[in-house]
């Protein structure tokens, strides 16, 4: 007999093949001692066991058994919350040290080694306020004179703008 | 209330929703009303008491932190069994990648002596009473390697279908109907074994 017969003898005591093929195996079993010996083994140690597992009682106290029980759930509890806690911080803090990351690439390549864009001088005298900017990558001077008396000058950068009042001078 | 104070009139729905909700003295009660059936199921894969009281105990910690998973599509019994059956299928491959291959180990997959044999006939239980039937069947599923044990209970004793154990057991369809013919191939041989000792 062929292993394969054997396995479908089989699936076909356990419900498991298709009509058509249940009929085969069933003119197998009829027509062949052997397969009907097979037959008859297998389906005895099926019908033997369908019921029929030994009852086991745990061997220790309801107490004993509970609390062993309780003492692990209240340590894994325990453990877990931290963990969760540092869960949420990932899913935040990643995102944002990557995008700082990509703020700081950015900046290093577009300008690698730039000092500060421009130093600031201001000097205020009688009636009159000087304000100097320097920039250093255009290598530029600029010169705010505005009359004190009137509104401060709003400084912005890079290009300097001329407020009522005052007078831009480029100096090289 | 005394958490051991009788709660048999309370159902297991009405304990699971108290335990859903954080009762923890509810889900002693489930505890103590399933721990047997739970560590018999652990010993029946396992056949080791220390191994099957671990492994039940460590079933109950996960149903309490996956309690609130469970939605009533199967019994709370069932649904406990299936997660201390896997939890000894973890155990089992576990072991199986520490035990080096060995000739049983090869021998579980082609059928060793079984493929050989001829059919044991005539019934060797017939005329047993059932608590002798019982223990023959026990002392018989001692003797049979892990893998074919554990095909064995999971199709006779938890009545899954070929492709559940495969998925459970994580392999082939053929290869739980090849382990499980070699078992009960193997059970027969046990059983009849077992009928003629008594009978010398």
């Amino acid at each position: 007999m062929n292993q394969n017969l054997e396995f479908k003898l089989q699936a076909w005591l356990d419900g498991e093949l298709s009509g058509s093929e249940a009929q085969a195996i069933e003119r197998e079993v009829a027509a062949d001692a052997d397969v009907a010996r097979l037959a008859a083994e297998l389906r005895t140690v099926k019908s033997a066991m369908a019921g029929n597992e030994t009852a086991r009682v745990v061997p220790e106290t309801r107490e004993f058994y509970w609390s062993k029980i309780q003492r692990q759930i209240e340590r894994e509890s325990a453990q877990p919350a931290p963990a969760r806690r540092m869960a949420v911080w990932r899913h935040w803090l990643s995102p944002l040290a990557g995008l700082a990351g990509l703020a700081c690439i950015l900046i290093l390549a577009i300008k690698p080694g730039t000092p500060a864009t421009f130093d600031e001088i201001s000097s205020t005298g009688e009636g009159m306020e000087a304000v100097t900017f320097h920039d250093q990558s255009a290598g530029m001077t600029v010169v705010w004179l505005a009359d004190s008396e009137r509104e401060q000058p709003q400084i912005q950068s890079p290009a300097p703008k001329t407020e009522e009042g005052g007078s831009g001078v480029e100096v090289e | 209330m005394s958490s051991h104070e009788d709660k048999s009139e309370v159902t297991d729905t009405d304990l699971v929703t108290a335990a859903q909700k954080g009762g923890m003295e509810a889900f002693e009660q489930l505890v103590a009303r399933h721990r047997d059936k739970i560590y018999a199921r652990a010993y029946g894969m396992m056949r080791h008491e220390d191994e099957a009281l671990d492994l039940s105990q460590e079933a109950w910690v996960k149903g309490w932190q996956r309690l609130a998973q469970f939605h009533g599509d199967s019994s709370f019994a069932t649904w406990m069994t299936r997660i201390v059956i896997n939890l000894c299928l973890d155990q089992l491959r576990k072991q199986k990648r520490q035990r080096a291959e060995s000739i049983e180990a090869l021998e579980e997959e082609s059928g060793g002596v079984e493929r050989y044999m001829p059919a044991v006939n005539p019934n060797p239980t017939a005329h047993l009473e059932r608590t002798e039937l019982r223990g023959r069947i026990d002392r018989a599923l001692g003797q049979l390697s892990a893998e074919h044990r554990t095909v064995l209970v999971l199709h006779e004793f938890e009545e899954l279908e070929y492709k559940e154990i495969a998925k459970k057991m994580g392999c082939s369809i053929g290869t739980v109907m090849s382990r499980l013919f070699y078992a009960r191939r193997r059970m027969a041989s046990l059983l009849a074994g077992l009928k003629r000792e008594k009978t010398e």
